[in-house]
């Protein structure tokens, strides 16, 4: 009987020996994955709607004069030094009154009055559309009025800060639920090895006075922890895959749903999810045997 | 056998070996003694002599506390890691409480000395099936250990010592539990790994074993040893027998045979 097929009949021995705190290592290991998974889907979401938002992201610097071609060039630079901007627009006071004027449409003649340039000259900065700017924005608009010659900077702030507000809880929620997963998968699998390797006292003893290798001792129980860890994760992310499209179905009507398009996480996330769980897994029997076993 | 053997002299060889056990029971004082290639030792004495402590310092369960304990040439103070699993491969140990798994068949608690070789399935079933049958087991093959006698669990512990063929099989009290009939049946199985090469060192007391006996007997008495006669010069002519008989496998007997 070769080594391979050795560690495999042991491990599966074992499986089968102590499937009942298997199964519950199992749902374990799933529900942390299913609660892990879930929110990083809303996550990816959210963050996928924010790339979707359009001009409600432009932030309007307003200045107390017209700058010329040489002082265009210097915001240009400073504001590219912040952070890196999809584009910036000059509008000069001329350029603002015919913007209003053509917004006013029949009631223009209320305009009649007025001077050409009562109107401030501005700079419109589109931020490039990503979590991470919105999450700066704030920041950037007050880098923004710090510059010489800067009257007001406006963006959507009640609109960015709720936005950025949730997301924020989001990053925090799935910090916590990915922490949780790291902990209960890798304390409850370590857990779980502890308990057979006690239960397996004795034959561990005989295993090493019949002269048994320290890989044929220890392999079986990494791999029972690998094969928990991804029997477990896929489970989870089976089990997520299965709630996200019942969501999908039941709230089809709903005009969040209609506004954002929710999509499931490609193809080598679910993978990396489940490797990664299966590593974990691996990692807690690892260090368990090799505090047992003293190997 | 299983494994090369070393090109040591002695399969065995204690020199002034003590053993103190904490805090201070004192289980060997000086001990010499060494064991030819292919010899069977009788080491007798009243329980208490020392006698099982001696071979587990054999098998490295225990480490000496002073001197010298070499075994197939390996000094066991300084071998560790792969080389003691190898060497550990090669020496069979019936032990005094039997150290099977109860919740295991018979048949699993005689393959476990096989599988650590990753010796095939299909001869580990085989060699287990012709033991239990030579041991009168035949139908136990698939009997939880732990609902068989203690006669019965004696004789498991003998077939698992003996099932990877090792060079050196330790004995510790192989026929405490056993009747006269079956007593014959376990020295019987033991003559014949003999002739094959294997070294056997066989701590008893049950004079019936050894009374008769040609081979070397050692007694112990509180540790020392008492009454034993050096190990005669190697037996050179049955050094190159084995060399030969390893060399013309057709000569493999019943119990070696995987056929």
């Amino acid at each position: 009987m070769n080594f391979i097929i050795a560690v495999f009949t042991q491990t599966f021995r074992n499986l089968f020996q102590t499937w009942s705190a298997q199964l519950l290592t199992l749902i374990t290991i799933t529900l942390s994955v299913l609660i892990f998974a879930f929110f990083y889907l809303i996550y990816t979401n959210v963050q996928h709607a924010g790339q979707q938002l359009d001009d409600d992201l432009r932030l309007v610097i307003y200045l107390d004069e017209e700058p010329a071609e040489e002082m265009q060039e210097e915001y240009r630079k400073k504001i590219v030094k912040f952070d890196k901007v999809e584009r910036i627009e000059f509008v000069s006071s001329k350029e603002a009154y015919g913007r209003f004027a053509a917004q006013l449409e029949e009631d223009r003649d209320v305009l009649e009055d007025m001077p050409r340039d009562f109107l401030p000259p501005s700079i419109e900065v589109y931020p490039v559309r990503s979590l991470d700017t919105l999450t700066k924005i704030k920041r950037f608009s007050d880098y923004l009025v710090s510059l010489p010659g800067v009257l007001k900077v406006q963006y959507g702030r009640e609109w960015v800060e709720r936005f950025y507000t949730f997301v924020k809880l989001l990053r925090i929620i799935v910090f916590l639920s990915g922490s949780l997963l790291i902990l209960t998968t890798t304390f409850m699998v370590a857990n779980t090895i502890r308990l057979t390797l006690l239960s397996r006292k004795d034959e561990l003893e005989l295993l090493r006075l019949v002269g048994a290798s320290t890989h044929y001792i220890r392999l079986p129980f990494f791999l029972e922890g690998a094969l928990q860890g991804f029997i477990g994760s896929a489970a989870g992310m089976a089990a997520l895959f299965l709630l996200f499209n019942w969501i999908k179905l039941r709230f089809a009507v709903s005009s969040i749903f209609q506004l954002f398009e929710f999509t499931f996480f490609p193809f080598p996330v679910v993978i990396a999810i489940i490797v990664i769980s299966s590593l974990l897994c691996a990692g807690g029997s690892f260090s368990s045997t090799r505090k047992f076993l003293q190997l | 056998m299983n494994s090369q053997s070393n090109n040591s002299r002695y399969m065995v060889d204690l020199v002034k070996v003590s053993k103190i056990y904490l805090p201070d029971i004192q289980a060997l004082t000086d001990v010499s003694l060494s064991v030819n290639r292919g010899e069977i030792l009788f080491l007798i004495g009243k329980s208490g002599a020392g006698k099982s402590t001696l071979l587990r310092l054999l098998s490295r369960m225990d480490k000496q506390t002073k001197g010298v304990v070499e075994v197939d040439g390996h000094d066991l103070s300084k071998i560790a890691g792969g080389k003691l699993q190898r060497l550990r491969r090669n020496i069979g140990f019936a032990f005094q409480d039997f150290k099977l798994l109860p919740d295991k068949t018979v048949a699993q608690n005689i393959a476990v000395a096989m599988e650590v070789s990753y010796t095939r399935s299909s001869v580990i079933r085989m060699r287990t099936k012709k033991l239990l049958h030579h041991l009168g087991l035949a139908d136990k093959y698939n009997t939880p250990a732990c609902e068989l006698s203690r006669g019965e669990q004696q004789r498991v512990s003998i077939a698992r010592a003996v099932a990877n063929n090792p060079g050196l099989i330790l004995a510790d009290e192989p026929t405490g539990n056993l009747d006269r009939e079956t007593t014959q049946l376990v020295m019987d199985l033991f003559r014949k790994y003999n002739e094959r090469g294997a070294t056997l060192v066989i701590a008893t007391h049950d004079e019936s074993i050894y009374r008769d006996t040609d081979h070397r007997i050692i007694e112990l008495r509180e540790g020392r040893i008492v009454n034993g006669h050096p190990a005669p010069e190697p037996d050179h002519a049955f050094a190159d027998r084995m060399d030969e008989e390893q060399g013309s496998p057709e000569e493999d007997d019943l119990w070696m045979s995987d056929q």
